[in-house]
């Protein structure tokens, strides 16, 4: 097809060629062409078939409100040919079809639409009752437009922003780029978002004169000028707006072109004023067969010939309901296109001067008239035309329809942002109302159509964003109203709903082949409701969006009442406002976790790393998963964890010590210098949530530790837990700042000793012994015995920076004794035969303390203290039918241990074993159970349920804990 | 069939002056009750007082997942029955509720949650429900698109499969349920708003409504999220109930992909693919107690970047619609149901959280035993909402929840 050269307005640059491959064929365009373009200039009318009739759609509005171009774009489904710009080499597929878009398989699928009545799934495929297996697995090989292979790779690199700005405008048509100047001249951050790839809106392609001499695209090219000099406007061409949040949050994606670094980017803005400018759609005109290809709206063939230099066909009919579709016709006829009449919905109220432009050019006109009914097979052949009362017919040949019914505002982002919409009788519009505080609408989505009017509006908006932040404008403001107010007002809009139609075929959802017959099956059926409608139908459900169904569906829904006090009422408007892909929506997102000061050497030593909520841990350091080398090590001779992921925390200040008491079961005034104390926090159910040492450090100074889960929740847990006090401390979360070392073994002591300056005999430092060392004369080391493993054991913080440096100095120093890291996995074997508990692991959500057998670290007396979970300890202190820790060995001492999680059974689920592992130290299996209280008692039997167990349950029997080393002694060496 | 249509329910929007039960929310689990009351205790003169209409609530905002492999004794048996009568009610109400019994695939990341589904798993079977814990391997042929490599920040230790599970079309449920209550003869009243409870010497005596009062021994409050604000406001009972919003979406329709429903607790994220075809995910909730049913902008970023770790090919795919709804969490993440306690003729079932909808047609079912006969059934005791002054919650969430009314 020959394409029109040399327009003022083209947006093309027909010297440079391109080309798509197109369901295996070669296609040539020019630079600038977006694929449904190139595609419509080669001749393609049909570009998909319908979701579930498989009726062939065609290029409807050109800026993406329908999934009529939706193509398969590099195996990528679903693409919106409309708005992709040709790459060259692109592999475009249609979509949805059995066969091509011309002729398609399922097409037969059209006739049975009698069968499909609004929600017809509903009332067959179940009797009988086998049948819906199989309906299931046909309705999900119909359903669905493009696919997907699962492992398809998305290229191209997605990218996320973050800017602010202090006033965001959305929409850079005439009423856009007129408050973004009004703002920048004031000095603001402005920030304008325009979801076409330039600015300009609807002046881009308009030649219709603005000013005697200034066409309307030159005026809007004017603007765009001057906003590109602007310094303080940062210019975002290509964004859709997605999302509206609180407090002016608005969110878009930006599709990269050529020259930039990611092919699409999130961009998220926080604004201290937003002013919304997006324009109006045109509102779908209903007919019989108004999806035919070659039927479009007047802005998709106004542009398709004044932006791409395609003439949307050759002989034309216009059936249009607004002064812009008589613009269009005029200029299309003098551009070549042949046009055979201009039927207008409106019978009076178009604009005087442009009927005789239409008879200067024989174009006969026909207001009060409309398109009934398009025929043609496929594609469009005719079109009959009635009056009103569908009295008077006339059919015309053509093979393009320009139908559009009237305008209909974009007020997403408002609706997203919290306005209510209300239906105008004057425009026919959905107007916003009730607009949040620091937002504010311009332009033609108020009803103006003055360009002027448009300017100014936008203007205004400008100068009122200006003014929440801060600045003292309003006698400017008052000014643009006064000269706002001369200027001509909100237009009448046309409210015209559907042409007399006798078919079946009248459309008014594209995307989920809704038909004005669905929308009547379903009012009868009782959903009087649009919104229920719209989900009994699926009207408006679509990738579209609601772009065609939006603003039509409300309106005929109110007219079938016919009930005078229904107001129309939309539906609610939903994010994200644009179809967002889930690669722009993730941006740069990649996987991230905390490694631990000594990660890389632990990885380096052969550490099996896993993911343990935040961190990256060493789970095992061997290849057997029981760990048997690492535990025996610790056993009989010494090994080295790295902890460094428990919680470390400093709180000091006169009342620190009333915080501890608050949020610890145990006396905290007990808590001294040189000695650690173990305690532990519970909820307000006195369920067990936490557990830790504490020591004193100066006078009102202490640290302490929990467990590597509560690490980021104690800090806000205790301000909580105090914050009707008014208590002067103040919490320090050292967690990061922190490595720990834990050193156990027999031959701990040796190793240290040979590093520390201080003595670390066990007389000098006794278990539960705080003490604070130089290692070489450098590093220093807060030292603490404790005992989690069970043996003679030193457990090291030390200054994350020299936490490595400690490491390798006690590697060196133990080598003599072939010390070796041991890993979580062996200090969980380690913890468990000394019957130790990892909160989590033998504790639910449910445990209370007592449950766990921890009941002592209790003190009753501190009433004072109003200790979190104390009431809940008292009151449950004495229930024994709750599940109770104990400990067990299995019955048959050569049966293998169960495994963690298995219910314990009596007739019904009674129990649960915690954590079982053999024992290489008793050379039987141990394990801990939560048990109900009767099955408590030592030497009780417990039946375990494995699953996948085939009935064969195990046995094991209740003993006392610990299992290694009762007295303790190994641990107080 | 449809296309010629009957009326599903009654218009009618006048409300009698009295009732044998009255019911508090057009929602599932209240047409439900209703249901089962008209048809299997004959008691059909019923009113379902809605104050926006059938389905506003929860039940048309949820992700339509059932499934019974819930890790509790109490919870089980529930929700195995609520499996089972999917088809049953689908022949019964001869409305196609479309159970789609796809199956889900819960996904561990660590040791940890492997153990807890160890014991989820080995409860179920107990119980003779079909649950299994399968690895990484199983469950990449499960689902194709799975990342089933260590690239993941959380990697794939296994899952546990449920077979028996599947989605339900929610809406269907909805009007399924208001037909057949409906030709029973039960009153279903939209648009109507209860502004208040009426006793008397410890007995319910009547309902306040914005169209006039209704005199009733029975009331049922089933007001989902609104439930607690009911209780308190009207009754002065208090409720340790929550309510957060959560929040889903769907994506553009796409051929079938995903044949399972998938969901990973540590990624908060599920993921299922309607009939229609369109991927429909959401997980958790906002941290705060709110009554907003506002999106968020953080929410669809945070399941974006979920979605594509577990299931790389979905980078290609567009969410296309966003939605919210009101969870109302108890400490337990298991309901209240009560009734008679301490008001004669007043019954509660609520604080269902996030399952609401996959017990909502056994819960009604038993409750309408419960308001028929005034007797607790059993397998309803233990949702007492007097276990939470005893600390003995019910360990239907193995972790520690924070979300107190007042936070």
């Amino acid at each position: 097809m020959k394409r029109l050269a040399g327009l003022p307005t083209l947006r093309v640059n027909s010297a440079r060629a391109v080309s798509i491959e197109y369901d295996g064929k070669r296609f040539h365009g020019v630079e600038g062409d977006t694929v449904a373009t190139l595609l419509y200039a080669n001749g393609t009318r049909i570009f998909s078939r319908s979701l579930k009739y498989h009726r062939p759609r065609g290029l409807y509005s050109l800026d993406g409100q329908s999934s009529n171009t939706y193509v398969d774009v590099d195996d990528i489904p679903n693409v919106c040919a409309e708005n992709t710009f040709v790459g060259n080499g692109m592999r475009v597929e249609p979509q949805n079809v059995l066969g091509t878009p011309e002729h398609d398989w399922m097409a037969f699928m059209d006739k049975l639409s009698w069968a499909m009545p609004a929600g017809f799934y509903y009332t067959i495929f179940h009797k009988p009752a086998r049948l819906w297996p199989i309906a299931v697995r046909h309705i999900r090989k119909t359903a669905g437009l493009g696919s997907l292979s699962p492992d398809v790779e998305l290229r191209g690199r997605f990218d996320q922003i973050y800017p602010a700005a202090d006033v965001c405008i959305i929409g850079a048509g005439p009423a856009g780029m007129s408050a973004a100047l009004a703002a920048a001249a004031q000095k603001l951050r402005v920030i304008l978002l325009e979801s076409r790839p330039w600015l300009g809106g609807y002046f881009d392609y308009r030649t219709r004169n603005h000013k005697p001499g200034m066409p309307l695209y030159l005026r809007g090219r004017q603007l765009a000028d001057q906003l590109e000099q602007a310094p303080n406007i940062r210019i975002f061409k290509h964004t859709a707006v997605i999302g509206c949040y609180s407090n002016n949050l608005i969110t878009a994606f930006q599709r990269g072109s050529e020259a930039d670094c990611f092919a699409e980017r999130y961009v998220q803005i926080r604004a201290e004023s937003v002013v919304v400018a997006t324009g109006c759609i045109e509102r779908p005109l209903l007919f019989e067969n108004n999806d035919r290809p070659g039927i479009m709206q007047i802005g998709c063939a106004h542009r398709l010939a004044r932006t791409w230099g395609v003439l949307a066909g050759e002989q034309a009919v216009f059936s249009i309901g607004h002064d812009l579709g008589i613009e269009a016709a005029i200029d299309l006829h003098d551009l070549g296109l042949s046009i055979a009449c201009v039927a207008d919905v409106r019978e009076d109220g178009c604009d005087p001067a442009l009927p005789p432009q239409l008879e200067a050019r024989n174009i006969p006109f026909y207001p009060g008239w409309v398109a009934a009914k398009a025929h043609g097979r496929k594609v469009l052949k005719k079109v009959t035309l009635t009056n009103l009362s569908g009295v008077c017919k006339q059919q015309f040949d053509c093979d393009t329809l320009v139908a559009s019914a009237g305008l209909t505002p974009v007020t997403g982002p408002l609706a997203l942002a919290g306005a209510r919409l209300e239906y105008d009788a004057h425009t026919g519009y959905f107007l916003p109302t009730g607009i949040p505080q620091k937002m504010h609408a311009a332009g033609r989505m108020l009803g103006l159509e003055d360009p002027t009017a448009i300017e100014l509006s936008g203007r205004l908006a400008g100068l009122r964003a200006v003014a929440d932040c801060g600045m003292a404008v309003g006698a400017t403001i008052s000014g643009v109203e006064e000269e706002l107010a001369k200027l001509p007002g909100p237009a009448r809009g046309s409210k015209f709903v559907v042409a007399p139609v006798e078919g079946k075929k009248t459309f008014v959802c594209f995307d989920e082949d809704v038909t004005i017959q669905n929308i009547d099956q379903a009012m009868r059926l009782g959903f009087d409701v649009t919104e229920l409608i719209k989900r009994f139908t699926s009207a408006g459900t679509g990738p579209g969006q609601g772009g065609i169904a939006g603003h039509n569906l409300p309106l005929y829904v109110a007219l079938t009442h016919r009930s005078p006090d229904l107001h129309p009422r939309p539906t609610t408007v939903r994010p994200p406002l644009v179809p967002t892909l889930l690669a722009t929506y993730a941006g740069t997102n990649h996987p991230m976790s905390k490694r631990t000061p000594v990660h890389a050497s632990q990885v380096a030593a052969g550490g099996v790393m896993e993911r343990l909520q935040p961190w990256q841990r060493a789970r095992r350091f061997c290849a057997d998963t029981t760990a048997r080398a690492e535990i025996e090590n610790v056993r009989t001779n010494v090994g080295m964890l790295d902890a460094s992921t428990l919680g470390k925390f400093r709180i000091f200040g006169p009342d620190a010590l009333k915080a501890l008491q608050r949020v610890y079961v145990s006396d905290m005034a007990r808590v001294s210098t040189g000695r650690m104390y173990y305690s532990a926090m519970c909820n307000e159910d006195g369920c067990v949530i936490d557990d830790g040492v504490a020591t004193q450090i100066a006078e009102n100074d202490y640290y302490f530790t929990t467990s590597t889960g509560r690490a980021g929740e104690t800090s806000e847990w205790i301000r909580y837990h105090t914050r009707y006090d008014r208590w002067d401390f103040h919490i320090i979360n050292l967690t990061d700042a922190y490595g720990v070392i834990n050193l156990a073994g027999p031959n701990a002591r040796k190793v240290l000793e040979k590093v520390v300056d201080g003595a670390v005999s066990n007389e000098a430092f006794p278990f539960l012994g705080f003490r604070e060392f130089m290692v070489h004369g450098a590093i220093p080391v807060r030292a603490m015995r404790l005992g989690f493993v069970g043996e003679l054991s030193f457990e090291l913080h030390v200054p994350s920076s020299y936490m490595q440096s400690l490491w390798d100095i006690l590697e060196e120093a133990g080598e003599e004794f072939a010390i070796w890291n041991f890993g979580l996995e062996a200090q969980n074997t380690l913890r468990l035969e000394k019957g130790h508990v990892i909160l989590g692991s033998e504790s639910e959500q449910r445990t209370t303390l007592h449950d766990i057998g921890l009941g002592f670290f209790w003190h009753r007396d501190k009433l004072e203290a109003q200790t979190v979970g104390a009431v809940a300890l008292k009151q449950t202190e004495n229930d024994t039918s709750r599940l109770k820790l104990v400990g067990f060995k299995m019955e048959e001492p050569a049966a293998r241990a169960p495994r963690d999680g298995s219910p314990i059974v009596a007739e019904r689920i009674r129990g649960y074993v915690c954590t079982a592992r053999y024992s290489y130290a008793l050379k039987e299996p141990v394990g801990m159970a939560l048990v109900e209280g009767y099955l408590a008692k030592n030497a009780t039997r417990l039946t375990i349920f494995e699953d996948d167990c085939k009935g064969e349950l195990m046995k094991a029997k209740v003993v006392p804990m610990p299992f290694y080393d009762p007295t303790g002694k190994r641990m107080r060496m | 069939m449809l296309g010629r249509g009957k009326r599903l329910w009654s218009r009618s929007k006048r409300l009698k002056s009295s009732y044998d039960a009255v019911i508090i929310g057009g929602g599932l689990h209240g047409l439900a009750t209703a249901y089962f009351l008209a048809t299997r205790h004959g008691m059909n003169h019923v009113a379902v007082v809605e104050k926006r209409y059938i389905g506003f609530g929860g039940a048309g905002r949820n992700t339509a997942i059932v499934r019974a492999n819930q890790r509790t004794q109490e919870n089980l048996p529930l929700y195995k029955e609520a499996l089972e009568l999917w088809p049953v009610l689908t022949q019964e109400l001869d409305f196609n509720l479309m159970f789609y019994n796809c199956g889900n695939l819960n996904l561990a990341h660590s040791e940890a949650a492997l153990k807890a589904m160890r014991l989820q798993v080995a409860s179920a079977q107990f119980h003779g429900i079909d649950s299994r814990l399968i690895d990484p391997k199983e469950c990449k042929e499960l689902v194709p698109a799975l990342d089933v490599s260590d690239r993941l920040r959380y990697p794939i230790y296994g899952g546990m499969y449920h077979p028996p599970g599947g989605i339900v079309r929610h809406d269907a449920v909805v009007w399924g349920l208001a037909s057949g209550a409906s030709q029973k003869g039960v009153d279903i009243i939209q648009g109507v708003a209860v502004t208040g409870i009426g006793v008397q010497g410890g007995r319910i005596t009547s309902v306040e409504t914005d169209h006039g009062t209704i005199t009733t021994p029975r009331v049922l409050n089933a007001a989902g999220a609104y439930a607690a604000a009911i209780s308190c406001e009207m009754l002065g009972m208090r409720l340790p109930i929550s309510v957060l919003t959560i929040q889903a979406m769907v994506t553009q329709p796409l051929k079938p992909i995903l044949h399972h429903v998938i969901s990973s607790g540590t990624y908060h994220c599920y993921a299922n693919q309607t009939l229609k075809g369109e991927v429909a995910t959401g997980a958790h909730m906002d941290p705060w107690p709110n009554y907003t049913t506002q999106c968020t902008a953080h929410y669809i970023k945070h399941q974006a970047e979920a979605l594509t770790q577990l299931l790389p090919c979905l980078k290609g795919v567009k969410f296309m619609r966003a939605w919210a709804g009101l969870a109302d969490m108890t400490p337990d993440m298991a309901p209240i149901i009560d009734g008679n306690d301490p008001v004669r003729g007043y019954y509660l079932d609520c604080g269902w959280g996030y399952f609401g909808f996959k017990s909502c047609v056994v819960t009604g079912k038993y409750l309408a035993d419960f308001m028929a006969s005034g007797v607790c059934p059993q397998i309803l005791r233990p949702f007492t909402g007097r276990r939470f002054e005893q600390h003995r919650l019910m360990g239907e969430t193995p972790a520690l929840v924070h979300y107190s009314p007042d936070n």
